[in-house]
């Protein structure tokens, strides 16, 4: 394991922020800190980066404890959502102010330097100031002063939450392809769960200072643990398990054993659907967006969200049969927190 | 980036001017046209007038006076003295003034509220308070003196130095804590986790961002105390200044012409380092972005521990100056007879305590009519084209350019005329009210105007479109927005109106002074404790419009959270 977080604290008063938090970093991985803000993702990024301190647990980097590194000393990069180049320095000054540090011959400076800008796609821009560059611009630039130096951690926080959209998806796979041809281990803390989909080959997921689950993005889509995961991570129809027994009861043979109140997960893209006459359920709305359609239908357990892909003969109103596949119902946990974020 | 602001402004406002009602133009003409007929009335005449008089020879114009003044010893050596004076003055308070605001701004200890409401105490006072605290601290027979037992001859250079660098170190300290807020607490994380070291980041972040405050803070500093008259009066001694200069030549030998030739002088180098100064806030304005989030640093003992004394250090000196004064107008007789009095207050010369009750009036009155002055003028400027706000913009940001006493001396040519009706303010109370506010003019003026800067132009578009007129907009959706800039001005030209000496020592007459004069004309008496009474009430009324302003500030912020909350 590279970078291990062992039952890491952190309160402010009487608030906890972290609550024994353990994490896990493999070489070259790209990890996601995925949750609701306040969840205490950007607070275990600081305590990693050293710019905060840990009030109990263990941080180590290649099984050598780093907590008594201050952040200077750690060697990593960090990339925050608000830019934050020095706004004296030019581009050229920013990138290379690490190695300036560490007390690189200038003319390797200047070589890395223009390295780096080819590598971010703006090798024009070396004499520029940062107040000259666009958001999407000062954050490939704030990207390449953080990997200069070959950190042994890249730290992003929120690093793409102040670009817009096009500017976001763009810079957002630039930065996974930065990261697979450098390999630097890296950790992101993002509230938006399609960049962690589209980014992570880990994510973590995390809610009140605790870490829900921590998985492949397959495995947090496809089988959330909780009622909070499975909600955060796309819309889900959740049912009770009385209702599953009453209206699907094929689906109650993979419930767990315990004593646990669980809910079935069911994604809408899961849900077959048939127009039938005397159908079991009736659509209610119907929108339309492009590659696919939503549905709203009524069905006897309650109202369910259905997604279908290519042409489907749906008017609305109109009477459906459902078809639900055993392996596209999911067993999650209810538990008790109240997701922040309710499904689409 | 200053500028910005306004020419981003929707273009549709010129048309517009046109098609809106009459009654809006015939306010627009008023709001604009009030205030300038008084800013070209009251500043850019009286300037005329002087530099006219400093080129009159008999009855005919030369250059004579200039080649006099220029070809006397006593010219140069005050100039070589006010430079000199500026030059060490202006170091000291920077590298005072820097010390402070990094300590506030940069470092983490307890009690920086006392430090901050100590800093300011200097801007309270008439400025010759200083001088009077160091004569009773270091003078002859100063607490300090007497107590080490030896004769320190403060009159001069080192007691104006100490005098000037208390006067001008508020002034750096804001300035330069100005700068370093600038800077937010992501962009040194950044560098902490690169690798850069707590002095690496000082040279490499916090010194270029404070590049443009110190050199703001270094003309702010250089102009202060080369325009200051009232340290210079009580401690200078010997030593003589421009400003004490062109007095002597002016009240000494009646010598008003050569008197007009030294404020000419005396306003070259102010109206250069105002306007590098202009630019230099110009270029600190354009490194500002948005969505900062503001440093808070950590406490570490060795750099927060030194910092703390060092500010207190500061900080005890200014209490024990401007403290000594308060004291020692409680003094029996000082220094023989330490006992309890209140005598002192029992101001013997003649006016007594009349020109204080004058001076507070006056200053309700400056106050009062500065602040609407300026609002009219913001309000109206917003309204103009670009082309021909500038201008008036420009005039409006002089006066800051002009010292006091050449600002005085321009009046006492231009009022003490008979060759305009003009004349008839001379000698009234209303005179000096308005040299005060013309005084002062330039901060309530850009004061107003980053208010109005920060109020959306959408929202008089969307009055405008609801139907209201320019009064009604002003009355219900601009007053209020900017009320707290406002209370500010009113305060600020209240307060220099109390303690203002530069401009108001050559118009004030035998039945008509103001305090600072009277502070003054007791020192000059050889009354220092009756001097240091009269100060310590003149502080006392400053102090309680301080106070009134914060309660004022506070209770409407309080009534808009609860408006808010509702």
């Amino acid at each position: 394991m590279y970078l291990t977080v062992r039952d890491a604290t952190k309160t402010y008063g009487t608030f906890t922020a972290l609550d024994s938090v353990s994490i896990e970093i493999e070489k070259g991985e790209f990890v996601c800190l995925l949750g609701p803000s306040g969840c205490g993702k950007t607070t275990l990024l600081r305590l990693i980066a050293g710019l905060t301190e840990l009030d109990g647990g263990e941080i180590t980097l290649e099984g050598a404890p780093l907590s008594e590194l201050p952040a200077r000393k750690r060697g990593f990069g960090i990339v925050f959502q608000s830019y934050s180049l020095f706004p004296n320095m030019s581009v050229a000054e920013n990138i290379g102010y690490g190695l300036k540090i560490r007390d690189v011959p200038a003319p390797e400076i200047t070589a890395r330097v223009n390295e780096l800008l080819q590598l971010v796609k703006l090798p024009q821009m070396a004499d520029k100031l940062p107040g000259q560059l666009s958001g999407g611009q000062q954050q490939r630039i704030a990207l390449a002063r953080a990997i200069a130096v070959d950190p042994r951690v890249l730290l992003l926080d929120e690093p793409l939450s102040a670009l817009d959209a096009k500017v976001r998806a763009t810079l957002r796979d630039e930065i996974r392809q930065v990261q697979r041809a450098l390999e630097i281990p890296t950790l992101m803390v993002t509230h938006d769960q399609e960049e962690a989909l589209a980014l992570a080959d880990k994510i973590i997921c995390m809610n009140h200072g605790i870490v829900v689950q921590a998985g492949t993005p397959e495995d947090l889509y496809h089988r959330p643990a909780t009622r909070f995961v499975a909600e955060f991570m796309g819309s889900s129809n959740l049912l009770s398990a009385e209702d599953i027994a009453r209206h699907f009861p094929d689906l109650l043979a993979t419930h767990p054993t315990d004593e646990k109140t669980y809910l079935a997960c069911i994604r809408p893209e899961q849900i077959g659907l048939t127009p039938a006459k005397e159908g079991s359920a009736t659509v209610r709305s119907i929108s339309f967006l492009g590659n696919l359609q939503r549905l709203e239908v009524d069905s006897a357990a309650g109202p369910l969200l259905v997604e279908t892909h290519g042409r489907v003969s749906c008017r609305m109103g109109e009477s459906v049969d459902l078809r639900i596949a055993l392996d596209a119902c999911t067993w999650v946990l209810d538990d008790a927190g109240q997701p922040e974020r309710s499904a689409a | 980036m200053s500028s910005a602001s306004h020419t981003s402004r929707p273009p549709m406002r010129g048309p517009r001017l046109h098609r809106s009602l009459d009654a809006d133009r015939l306010l627009t003409l008023a709001c604009i046209g009030l205030p300038l007929i008084g800013l070209i009335l009251f500043f850019a005449y009286p300037m005329v007038i002087v530099f006219l008089r400093s080129i009159t020879v008999g009855d005919s114009y030369g250059i004579d006076n200039y080649t006099e003044v220029l070809g006397s010893a006593g010219f140069w050596r005050a100039t070589r003295h006010s430079l000199a004076m500026g030059g060490a003055t202006t170091a000291l308070s920077v590298f005072l003034g820097f010390i402070i605001a990094q300590g506030l701004y940069r470092c983490a200890f307890r009690g920086k509220w006392i430090i901050r409401s100590i800093i300011v105490l200097p801007l309270l006072a008439p400025s010759l308070v200083q001088a009077l605290g160091l004569i009773f601290l270091l003078g002859r027979n100063g607490v300090i003196s007497r107590a080490l037992g030896v004769e320190i001859e403060i009159y001069g250079f080192w007691g104006l130095l100490i005098a000037n660098t208390l006067y001008a170190l508020p002034q750096a300290v804001m300035i330069i804590g100005a700068a370093l807020v600038l800077l937010d607490a992501r962009t040194y994380e950044a560098a902490e986790v690169m690798g850069a070291s707590p002095w690496r980041q000082f040279r490499d972040l916090t010194l270029p961002a404070a590049r443009f405050g110190i050199l703001n803070a270094a003309f702010v500093c250089f102009t202060i105390t080369i325009t200051d008259f009232g340290n210079a009066a009580v401690i200078g001694g010997d030593y003589s200044v421009l400003a004490t200069e062109i007095y002597s030549q002016v009240v000494g030998q009646r010598n008003f012409n050569m008197g007009a030739v030294v404020g000419i002088m005396l306003l070259l180098p102010t109206v250069i380092s105002y306007s590098i100064e202009r630019q230099a806030m110009k270029r600190q304005q354009a490194g500002q972005t948005t969505g900062q989030v503001a440093y808070q640093p950590s406490f570490t003992p060795l750099r927060d521990l030194c910092m703390a004394a060092v500010s207190a250090l500061i900080c005890a000196s200014i209490v024990a100056v401007i403290g000594i004064v308060v004291y020692a107008s409680f003094v029996k007789l000082w220094p023989y007879n330490m006992s309890f009095s209140l005598k002192h207050y029992n101001i013997t010369l003649a006016g007594g305590y009349s020109s204080l009750w004058m001076t507070i009036v006056v200053s309700l009155a400056a106050a009062a009519g500065g602040t609407i002055a300026v609002f009219l003028l913001g309000l109206g400027l917003r309204r103009l084209p670009q082309a021909l706000a500038q201008p008036i913009q420009i005039l409006a940001a002089m006066p800051a350019a002009v010292p006091g006493m050449v600002l005085g001396l321009a009046y006492i040519l231009t009022f003490n005329s008979t060759a305009t009706p003009l004349y008839l303010l001379y000698g009234t109370a209303a005179l000096i009210a308005i040299v005060n506010f013309y005084h002062y003019h330039t901060q309530g003026f850009l004061t107003v105007m980053t208010g109005f800067r920060q109020l959306p132009p959408a929202l008089e578009e969307a009055a405008g479109s609801l139907g209201a007129g320019l009064g009604r907009t002003a009355r219900d959706i601009v007053a209020p927005f900017i009320a707290p800039m406002l209370v500010s001005v009113f305060f600020f030209l209240f307060m220099r109106s109390m303690v203002t000496l530069s401009a108001v020592v050559f118009l004030t007459t035998p039945n008509l002074s103001v305090a600072a004069v009277t502070i003054m004309r007791l020192d000059d008496a050889g009354l220092t404790s009756q001097a240091a009474a009269f100060s310590t009430c003149v502080m006392a009324v400053v102090c309680v419009a301080v106070l009134s302003m914060k309660a004022i500030l506070a209770l409407m912020g309080r009534r808009n959270q609860r408006k808010g909350a509702v």
